[in-house]
């Protein structure tokens, strides 16, 4: 007796004649000696499909506004069930891809592949190649951190360097007058609605083409017979896949990296660089200054990318073996030779983002986020409003200071609004601008307690490690000078000290203990 | 008969051709219209920055200047950042945009020059390009004195 489920292929064969199809596509037959060099289109197949469906899951949560753009990618991260893996197996596979495109490139040129008659697939391949990398460009603004800001804006001025045509293209990418809600609409339309079609057909004529002139093969003929794709090729190809498969959920499994602080355009302390593939570019513009900026930016890469195209038709000669082709494979080499050294260059140019220390005000700042109530009372576990943490803000440093100098302009006539203290609003303001992007560090509670002190009582007036008024002298190596009994007297009654002190008398205003403990944390700075 | 057919063939052939070169002319025409960018910005006017007793001799003080701004349907406020500094017996304002890819420079009192941060262009304290890439040096804003309040106030 026949099995049911040959009856029900024989029955979907006779109605769509897939096997057919099937044979078709599985018994391509491959020259002798294809091999391993011949997965890695296979490799750029199969992370071309990771990144469909991670892209569609993470579709699922993301919004393309500058309001909530920061804060959905933030949510995917720490709030979606394995959301971290899922944007790090995005994150790293578009690296993944770029890498696998460069390797398969390498491969074809080393292997002669883009004679003639794949001359026409060679440039297919190369257009892929640009429709990869503004994938990658489109998709990094998408997170709305300070990373894909300024990497955008970047971007954006180098368009308008294009001759003619330069100010149109940086105004259809911007989508307005300046990089904001219309430019992330734009850049997520084409990056989710535009560029996938074009991929898709681009790939499809990509592999109608291979398979229309069979696969090259190596670059000397190997004599034996003729093998089919399936089942050995298709096997290459699996291992490959689940190799790299593997080395992705690896890099995911580490976490994609973490969330910047949100997009501020007025940002002065964040130092912009581009995701490494960028990198040799990024490098290559440092070296032409001026009005010479635009062979930087767009007359080598373009020179390069002529090159590439024409390659079929400068290496003529018929034959694909290294031997005869020693000056083609030269220059290529000293072109791959050069991105990398560029690229290398550029990774290693990274300017110090200032010094890690945070300021006496900072600090004070932190600790009345965490201990004061006019803070706790809504910002707690049970509050009204989530806990403060670092690296959880996603609200603009505009409305955070509004926020923290008037909290009654946030929720009017809910709450009593809390008397603020002008230092006080001061340090919780610095505070909030260095937690966007890093976690402070741990105070104990006396030293927390005296920092907030030292912030209300003393930086009105003294500067301590950058911060503070003018009226009286810098007090950042006040221990250098005073002991701190000398000190603590001064703080009691400066008429004590000095007869001419302008400084007003703190007793009465704080407390014995408190005195002491101002007096001896100044007395250790040095 | 058949050259009669074949004329007829032939007619609708390029009827049905130039019909469906129109339809995709015209959608892409529809598409070409809604995706052209209206990048029309505000009115340029001026600003208040900071009063005069405010202003630092010792190096040139970074002002933000936020107003309403509309971004597309989304409203938000804008901030842009200028340098202000004397100059003489007046006042100087600087764009704190490189000229060079538009990364926003900061002042360094170390080396008393505006550093850019991305491919490392610097300027002196007038604005003018020291070092690096920046085909020119920094903006100049118009800049004056409000007589009635001695604030300085910035074209923008």
């Amino acid at each position: 007796m026949r099995r049911p489920e040959s009856w029900l292929l024989n029955w979907l064969d006779d109605r769509t004649g897939f096997r057919v199809i099937r044979r078709h596509l599985l018994d391509e037959p491959l020259p002798a000696g294809t091999g391993w060099w011949f997965t890695l289109g296979s490799v750029l197949l199969f992370s071309l499909g990771v990144q469909v469906v991670t892209g569609i899951a993470l579709a699922l949560y993301y919004a393309p506004t500058p309001d909530h753009a920061w804060d959905s990618v933030r949510y995917v991260m720490t709030e979606v069930r394995g959301g971290g893996f899922l944007r790090g197996l995005h994150h790293w596979g578009a690296s993944v891809i770029v890498v696998a495109a460069l390797a398969h490139l390498v491969r074809v040129v080393f292997f002669g592949s883009y004679k003639k008659p794949r001359e026409l697939n060679w440039i297919v391949g190369l257009v892929l190649l640009h429709v990869i990398l503004a994938f990658g460009l489109t998709g990094y603004l998408l997170p709305w951190d300070q990373r894909a800001y300024w990497a955008t804006v970047v971007t954006i001025n180098i368009s308008k360097l294009s001759p003619l045509v330069g100010g149109f293209v940086a105004e259809l990418l911007r989508g307005g007058p300046d990089i904001g809600a219309l430019t992330l609409t734009r850049w997520y339309t084409v990056h989710v609605l535009v560029l996938p079609p074009v991929l898709a057909v681009l790939v499809l004529v990509h592999l109608y083409l291979m398979r229309r002139q069979g696969i090259s093969g190596p670059a000397k003929k190997k004599p034996g017979p003729s093998e089919m794709f399936f089942p050995t090729q298709a096997a290459r190809d699996l291992v490959m896949a689940v190799l790299v498969g593997a080395l992705l959920a690896a890099l995911a499994w580490k976490g994609a990296p973490a969330l910047e602080p949100p997009a501020d355009p007025t940002s002065s302390n964040y130092i912009p660089r581009p995701e490494w593939y960028f990198l040799g570019l990024f490098q290559l513009l440092k070296y032409f200054p001026g009005r010479l900026e635009v062979i930087g930016a767009l007359v080598v890469p373009g020179l390069v990318m002529t090159f590439l195209a024409l390659l079929p038709w400068i290496d003529r000669a018929r034959s694909r073996e290294w031997r005869v082709r020693r000056a083609v494979l030269g220059l290529f080499t000293a072109g791959l030779a050069a991105v990398a050294t560029l690229t290398t260059l550029g990774a290693m140019d990274r300017p110090p983002a200032g010094d890690g220390v945070w300021s006496v005000r900072e600090l004070a700042g932190v600790s009345l986020i965490e201990t004061d109530t006019r803070c706790t009372r809504c910002h707690s576990p049970d509050g009204v409003a989530a806990p403060v943490e670092a690296g959880r803000i996603g609200r603009s440093m505009d409305w955070l200071r509004a926020h923290v100098a008037d909290p009654e302009v946030i929720a009017p006539g809910i709450r009593e609004a809390p008397t603020t203290n002008q230092n006080d609003t001061a340090a919780i303001q610095s505070a909030l601008a260095r937690m966007r992007s890093t976690t402070p560090p741990p105070v104990d509670a006396p030293t927390a307690h005296v920092l907030t002190l030292v912030n209300r009582s003393c930086l009105g007036c003294h500067v301590i490690d950058g911060s503070g008024g003018h009226d009286g002298p810098e007090l950042s190596h006040a221990g250098s000078k005073l002991d701190a009994a000398t000190i603590e007297r001064r703080v009691i009654n400066p008429l004590d000290v000095k007869p001419d002190a302008q400084m007003p008398a703190f007793a009465g205003k704080l407390s014995p203990e408190d005195i002491r403990a101002i007096a001896s944390w100044l007395a250790t700075r040095k | 008969m058949s050259v009669r057919l074949e004329n007829r063939r032939s007619a609708l052939a390029k009827i049905v051709t130039t019909g469906m070169g129109l339809i995709t002319a015209g959608l892409a025409g529809l598409v070409g219209l809604v995706a052209a960018p209206r990048a029309k910005g505000p009115d340029r006017r001026w600003r208040r920055a900071i009063s005069i007793f405010d202003l630092p001799a010792s190096a040139p003080m970074t002002v933000v200047l936020a107003e309403r701004h509309a971004d597309g349907w989304y409203e938000t406020r804008k901030e842009s950042v200028v340098f202000i500094d004397r100059e003489g017996s007046g006042y100087r304002a600087l764009s704190s945009t490189c000229a060079h890819l538009g990364c926003r420079v900061r002042w360094r009192d170390s080396t008393s020059q505006f550093v850019c941060p991305c491919h490392g262009g610097t300027y002196d304290r007038e604005g003018n390009v020291v070092s690096g890439p920046p085909p020119r040096g920094l903006d100049r804003l118009a800049v004056r004195v409000n007589p009635d309040t001695s604030e300085i106030e910035v074209e923008l």
